[in-house]
């Protein structure tokens, strides 16, 4: 399959001084993709972000952003790039409608409506002075900032923070982008959030690139940790069952380290009476371990 | 596009603070002529003191010198100090006693003054009963502006405080370099380093604006602020000198143009602001430098004044390019130092362009 590619990003390699900050990064982001960047704090995740916005200078290697080069044609890319910062600040004592609509010419973009149906959606009133905003509403500006001069790539260094019926609002409106042909590319410490909303996914440490992988395939690989606790006795052997990497017992708990089928097992698992049941997603440093070893993993999943 | 958004954002967000500052320079720069009637006043008391003091001069080479003077009631005792400068800061005791004159012999060439103090009863602080010289003057600031340290700074020139023009070119500018300066300084640091330490550069540079259009609106917002301040401050003093009917003495032109001399020194001032400011990246660091970097100018100037052989100081000295004085006393406006000022200005704002360029932007 022939893919547009948005974001290339080839060998890229960003010193602070001593700090590794990159380090030989290879990762394309295809077009109307949602392309989640999951790594821990200091991982490398801003870094990456902020040099294909010619925030910061790269140490080596090339950045193509729509075919045009990061660096050199900055502008041209900004164009037709929505971005929301890890943290930014804005500029205080003007209504939020006025801090917006200043952004928007600063865009060329004419239009307020965009900028109007995304706040009313994110419930943030615009007639609010910036510097009287929660920090939840903060976000809701960024948010809105980066969406509001219709970009063709969004870029969102974690975007998550608002409470949870917003954050899903949010996600709502990034797949509405989605489908509008739109590229979304994403960080998060968060495995569960890129899950939700994202493609595919770029595991990122140290500077450096892990893995990239479909999300489907990745919740294949990983797959998701059962805890149940039953009234009735039962026998593991009952869960024996496709789809089962691992089962362990404790303390009458049995806790499944689950692939796919996961259907066939919960109905198995309904075959009883159950006291308490648990299902979780594996921790990103579960994950590293993963793909780091590719040893089965603890199953203690603690989300 | 030089004067753009960017620029009308930042006086939308600061004009109150520039709105205070412009009227403090009204009312110092208005109040600065009201006060001079007052000023000139007891100047001319202070000069007519010194009559009361009678200095006799002996007819020939060698003879006694005779120094009397009123007797003052409740003084207890009167001192007697000399020196060989008006400003008598290295004087010295002559006498100190109860008489009313003393006579001493005449055995130096130059000229000498002296100061002639009532110890009054029950105060510990003498009073100043008058000053005499051994040659005749009318005006001591005249004369002190012709002492070689400030011979230099005048450029030669012989200018008399008794005159509004001569208290204008001195006092008022004495002052004004400091508070305009400072001010642009300030301004010029903080509109950028407080984009960077309030973290609003993520944002901006993700709006299709190149650095090099940033740095160039917030230079023309600062020159808009530098015109703003030096109209008011013209407004003011022209104000201020035409309620004392002082006018004919210094034209509102002269007193427009000497201050208008001050814009591409204040510019400099500025693009150096600018590029401390994004070099550094913090409100505190940039404005120190910058702060240092006038009274630097400054400095350069006066030791530059003192001696022929260090004039080359003065020559690298932005002060040596916006004479106020040869505006205000002499009527003439240096055209080539004002164009001199404008392109260091503009030089200094494309090195700090190619320096934003270069450097990241911290989070």
């Amino acid at each position: 399959m022939n893919q547009e590619n948005v974001i290339e990003i080839k060998n890229l390699t960003k010193m602070y001084g001593n700090h590794v900050g990159a380090k030989n990064l290879n990762l394309t982001v295809h077009k109307g993709e949602i392309m989640g960047f999951l790594g821990p704090n200091g991982a490398g995740k801003t870094t990456t972000i902020r040099c294909c916005l010619a925030l910061i200078a790269k140490t080596a290697g090339e950045i193509t952003i729509f075919g045009l080069d990061s660096h050199r044609d900055a502008v041209a890319i900004r164009k037709k790039t929505g971005y929301l910062p890890g943290d930014f600040g804005l500029i205080p004592s003007v209504k939020v409608k006025s801090y917006l609509k200043y952004l928007l010419s600063l865009s060329e973009y004419n239009s307020t409506k965009k900028m109007e149906s995304l706040a009313e959606r994110l419930q943030l009133d615009l007639d609010r002075k910036t510097n009287e905003l929660s920090k939840g509403n903060k976000l809701k500006v960024g948010i809105v900032q980066s969406l509001m001069a219709d970009p063709d790539l969004i870029i969102l260094d974690e975007p998550s923070g608002l409470d949870p019926l917003m954050q899903q609002e949010f996600y709502h409106i990034l797949r509405e982008e989605k489908k509008q042909g739109k590229t979304v590319f994403m960080s998060s410490h968060n495995l569960a959030e890129v899950e939700s909303v994202c493609d595919r996914v770029a595991i990122i440490r140290m500077g450096q690139l892990i893995v990239v992988e479909d999300i489907q395939v990745l919740q294949e690989k990983t797959g998701k940790v059962l805890e149940v606790e039953f009234r009735d006795s039962v026998t593991i052997d009952e869960f024996k069952l496709e789809g089962v990497s691992e089962i362990r017992q404790n303390n009458g708990r049995f806790i499944l380290t689950i692939h796919k089928n996961l259907d066939n097992i919960i109905k198995a698992v309904s075959n009883h009476r159950i006291l308490n049941m648990n299902l979780k997603t594996y921790s990103l440093e579960q994950l590293f371990l993963k793909y780091y070893t590719e040893e089965k993993v603890d199953e203690r999943g603690d989300g | 596009m030089m004067f753009g958004r960017i620029a009308c954002m930042e006086l939308r967000t600061g004009w109150k603070g520039l709105l205070i500052f412009g009227l403090l320079v009204i009312i110092v720069s208005a109040g600065m002529p009201l006060i001079f009637p007052t000023y000139r006043n007891s100047l001319i008391e202070e000069l007519e003191g010194a009559s009361k003091v009678n200095l006799e001069l002996p007819n020939e080479q060698g003879g006694n010198i005779t120094l009397s003077w009123e007797p003052l009631e409740n003084a207890t005792s009167y001192m007697v100090l000399e020196d060989n400068r008006s400003s008598m800061v290295m004087a010295k005791l002559k006498y100190m006693g109860n008489e009313t004159s003393i006579t001493f012999e005449k055995d130096f060439e130059e000229k000498r003054y002296y100061a002639v103090m009532a110890v009054l009863n029950g105060t510990s602080d003498p009073v100043l009963i008058g000053i005499a010289a051994t040659e005749k003057s009318e005006d001591p600031f005249q004369e002190l502006m012709q002492n070689p340290a400030y011979a230099g700074l005048t450029g030669g020139r012989s200018i008399s405080m008794l005159e509004v023009k001569g208290f204008i070119a001195l006092e008022f500018f004495s002052w004004w370099w400091m508070l305009a300066g400072l001010f642009i300084a300030y301004l010029s640091v903080s509109v950028i380093a407080s984009d960077f330490e309030n973290k609003r550069m993520d944002v901006m540079f993700s709006t299709p604006i190149s650095r090099r259009r940033y740095l160039v609106e917030k230079f023309s917002t600062m020159s808009v602020i530098a015109l703003f301040i030096v109209l008011v401050a013209s407004a003011g003093l022209a104000g201020g000198l035409t309620s004392i009917n002082a006018l004919n003495e210094i034209s509102a032109e002269a007193v427009f143009l000497s201050l208008i001399g001050c814009l591409p020194f204040l510019m400099v001032i500025a693009a150096v602001g600018m590029l401390t400011a994004v070099f550094f990246q913090k409100v505190r660091v940039g404005m120190g430098i910058t702060f240092a970097f006038v009274f630097a100018e400054f400095f350069l100037y006066t030791f530059g004044s003192f001696s022929k052989n260090l004039e080359w100081m003065k020559t690298i000295s932005l002060f040596n390019y916006w004479d106020y004085l040869a505006v205000i006393i002499d009527g003439l406006f240096k055209t080539v130092d004002f164009i001199v000022l404008t392109i260091l200005a503009i030089v200094l704002l494309i090195i700090g362009i190619w320096v934003f360029e270069k450097k990241d932007i911290p989070t």
